[in-house]
């Protein structure tokens, strides 16, 4: 099981070496968006009238591009991969669903883990960032947003029959993440039946974790839970993404 | 692919993967015939794709299933391939019950879908490889060498001709050494060429002991099987070896007269003479008489009822409407 996991992965990723213009623009989007957050930020005066740490929204703001991009990125390839009939050729030469799956989460993390890097590296230059001390659980709550991405990509393509169908659902899955993950609005403002849909929400648990150590001065012991929680919810996902890699219909 | 020393795409020898061990329970299932299915049905809501179809592959056959587009022949290969569960019936598949397979029972059964379903951006070698999961890249080349893409092994498919990705995909069917293979209309879209080399080579691997079941939509490619399994609208309307279903045809006779008049009839038993028609004309009266039987195309043609393959189905209209001014 574990050689065809990594079977799947290094599949991917040869796919994705062949194609130097989306590992470019998947370099340059996150370096882009975090310069794209400092000139706004650091270039409004509304934003500076606020008094807002810049600093420390900064990670909290990356970890949601890199789930965004994660997402998008492993639900249209997936909706391929089912049109073409590729994924079906995959199970029937004798590929394990459970192999499958995490071959596209190691596929698919390690261009996460790229592009995380790359904002990561961005926004630390960019920006005045405490992350002294911080670096391991960081990097460990973006790289399980990023599994918990992939997870739901395979898992929402199954709803879609066609890449034009996945289009509809980026919002659907994007918009609440953003309103109610905490970052734009604090969890404690919102109404109790609000709240308890943000809980459902895998990236709110992310935030927990990332403001949690940045902007709140959290150790990481008083937000492990969070990092639990999340851990947990990517496992959840992950199975049930393994329900839909199906050979028999 | 080439012919000339028929280098093996596999055998028992030293390109076999993965030697099942000789386990009591692997000799008897080998004794088994490759499918068995009694009774099968398929059905998607209301539509029955397959309906009370039963079939016996024995080992080392080349099974041709026929009918015209939407008859069920995919279904049933999807079905047999472990890719489609069948609601009604049951269905053994290299010994094993269909109904309870694993990712072991399928890498035993090489299978080929209609469309080619290439990773396209990848080199036709890491297809191979990857579909594969672990063979020995010399296999994969020596596959590829066969197969006339050696000079292109390390090119994306992406830019591939039609019938140079069926190839790849054939290689792909191929690569674990297959003891079933299923090939849904391996040859459509492909020049005839090719298609040639495609039979020489399914009759090479029946030769090696393989099933194969391959699914068709041209009726002049029932020749090559040894059974054939015709169907339409999801229901067998035939099966058995090709020799059998032409026995069955008739023979169609044209007579010309002194008058210069052509009569064209069929006569479903050419065993047992003449028909009484020609009686009728007179003997005297006819100055050219021709019998032709029918070929195991016209049998197929009339059987299924309806000419899916206009180019085999048009020809014997085509040479009466040629012959009748001219008398």
């Amino acid at each position: 099981m574990l050689l065809d996991t990594t079977r799947v992965a290094r599949r991917i990723l040869a796919q994705i070496a062949r194609d130097p213009r989306f590992v470019g623009l998947a370099c340059a989007v996150p370096v882009l968006l975090v310069l794209l957050l400092k000139a706004v930020f650091e270039g409004v005066p509304m934003f500076q009238r606020l008094g807002l740490r810049i600093g420390v929204y900064a990670l909290p703001a990356g970890g949601f591009i890199v789930f965004f991009l994660a997402y998008v990125l492993s639900t249209i390839v997936l909706v391929r991969e089912r049109r073409d009939g590729t994924l079906e050729r995959t199970l029937a030469a004798g590929y394990g669903r459970a192999s499958v799956v995490l071959g596209y989460v190691l596929g698919y993390g390690t261009i996460a883990a790229v592009q995380t890097a790359f904002l990561f590296g961005t926004t630390l230059l960019a920006f005045d960032v405490p992350l002294a001390g911080r670096v391991a659980p960081v990097v460990a709550t973006t790289l399980s947003l990023a599994v918990v991405s992939v997870a739901l990509g395979v898992f929402v393509s199954a709803l879609a029959r066609t890449e034009g169908q996945v289009f509809p659902t980026i919002p659907l899955v994007i918009a609440p993440s953003l309103l109610l993950c905490g970052l734009v609005i604090p969890l404690a403002s919102l109404p109790g039946w609000l709240r308890a849909i943000a809980y459902a929400i895998p990236l709110t648990h992310a935030e927990k974790v990332l403001l949690g150590l940045l902007r709140d001065g959290r150790t990481f012991a008083e937000v492990a839970p969070w990092l639990g929680a999340l851990v947990a919810m990517g496992a959840g996902l992950l199975a049930a993404a393994s329900l839909t890699v199906r050979a028999r219909a | 692919m080439r012919g000339g020393a028929a280098p093996s795409l596999g055998g028992r020898g030293a390109l076999t993967i993965g030697t099942a061990p000789a386990a009591a329970w692997y000799r008897r299932a080998a004794m088994e015939p490759a499918v068995l299915a009694r009774g099968l049905g398929k059905r998607y809501g209301r539509v029955a794709a397959l309906a009370e179809v039963s079939l016996e592959i024995p080992r080392g056959t080349i099974v041709g299933v026929l009918g015209p587009s939407g008859a069920g022949k995919t279904t049933l290969v999807r079905c047999v391939g472990l890719l489609a569960r069948p609601t009604e019936g049951s269905l053994r598949v290299l010994g094993a019950d269909a109904g309870s397979a694993d990712g072991a029972l399928r890498a035993r059964i090489g299978y080929m879908p209609q469309e080619a379903a290439l990773y396209e951006e990848l080199p036709a070698r890491a297809n191979v490889r990857y579909f594969g999961r672990g063979v020995p890249d010399d296999r994969v080349d020596r596959l590829l060498a066969l197969l006339g893409l050696a000079d292109r092994a390390g090119d994306p498919v992406l830019g591939f001709s039609g019938g140079m990705k069926q190839r790849v995909s054939l290689a792909c069917a191929l690569a674990r050494d297959p003891e079933l293979l299923l090939l849904d209309e391996p040859t459509a879209g492909i020049d005839p060429i090719l298609r040639v080399e495609f039979w020489k080579e399914f009759r090479r691997l029946r030769d090696e002991g393989r099933t194969l079941l391959v699914s068709t939509h041209q009726i002049d490619e029932a020749v090559h099987c040894d059974r054939l399994l015709v169907i339409r609208e999801g229901r067998v309307l035939w099966e058995g070896p090709p020799a059998d279903l032409l026995a069955r045809g008739g023979a169609s006779a044209t007579a010309r007269t002194r008058a210069g008049a052509v009569h064209e009839r069929r006569f479903e038993d050419p065993a047992r003479g003449m028909p009484p028609w020609i009686a009728g004309i007179g003997a005297g009266e006819i100055v050219e008489l021709r019998v032709r039987p029918d070929t195991l195309e016209d049998v197929l043609v009339r059987l299924i009822g309806e000419r899916s393959d206009p180019g085999a189905g048009g020809r014997s209209s085509a040479s009466l409407d040629r012959t009748a001014p001219g008398g």
